[in-house]
């Protein structure tokens, strides 16, 4: 990981085509202005990290999931 | 009474107004809106969210307390707002409104819970949204491990 410190009104430049500026400094969180290319696309994190983990859970479903999730959550420790 | 085919459940009769909008859809699933949940007694505590249109699409969920009996909601004000929460109290678990995460399964790793964006839904109007909740210091794929099933959630 690049770790960098930057002030307000401060850039950092990725790649070519990539510009992210910080906009405003606030205590709890910091307001940043990106400029990219329209075919790059930027997204929070976790939002990205939260649509992965619904594609995968949408392929979860079987029928060993839900005896395995019973086994692990029943309070007595039977063998699978 | 109406019925929808469900790839895992068959045939499945339900009311009208047992189904649940999702205004937003789920992430990854953004024209998903209307969504049944399910439960077999059997699986309790497991339940399903069933897509009303996509026979196919049916997640998995566990109410958030099985999964971490100390876990705390906090709404955003947005957030209320999308449920259309009345804001004069923090909502109840277990009775204003339901949470609960979705279960993945991935081969070769244990089961995992997305405790970072659980499912919030509005017991009253029927109204559902994801959370996403980034700084809750709870993972999007925390591991499901043996414990206590939770009476509420």
């Amino acid at each position: 990981m690049l770790v960098i410190w930057r002030r307000a009104g401060e850039s950092i430049l990725v790649g070519e085509h990539i510009d992210v500026e910080v906009l405003e400094m606030r205590p709890h969180r910091v307001k940043l202005g990106i400029v990219a290319p329209q075919s790059v696309v930027i997204v929070r994190k976790e939002t990205k990290l939260t649509r992965d983990e619904n594609l995968s859970a949408a392929l979860s479903m079987d029928a060993d999931i839900v005896s395995d999730l019973l086994c692990l959550m029943s309070s007595d420790r039977r063998p699978n | 009474m109406s019925s929808i085919p469900t790839k895992f459940f068959g045939d499945v009769d339900f009311a009208p107004d047992s189904v649940f909008t999702f205004p937003s859809g789920l992430p990854g699933f953004e024209d998903e809106r209307e969504f049944l949940f399910l439960n077999v007694p059997e699986s309790d505590p497991v339940m399903f969210l069933q897509s009303v249109t996509m026979r196919n699409l049916c997640f998995v969920l566990l109410p958030i307390l099985a999964v971490a009996p100390d876990f705390r909601l906090k709404l955003t004000p947005e957030e209320s707002e999308a449920l259309r929460l009345t804001a004069e109290r923090e909502p109840a678990l277990g009775s204003d409104v339901l949470c609960a995460a979705l279960i993945s399964a991935k081969s070769g790793e244990p089961l995992c819970a997305n405790m970072m964006a659980p499912i919030v839904v509005n017991v009253n109007n029927r109204l559902g949204i994801q959370v996403i909740h980034p700084d809750s210091g709870y993972s999007h794929r925390h591991p499901i491990t043996i414990g206590e099933p939770a009476l509420a959630c």
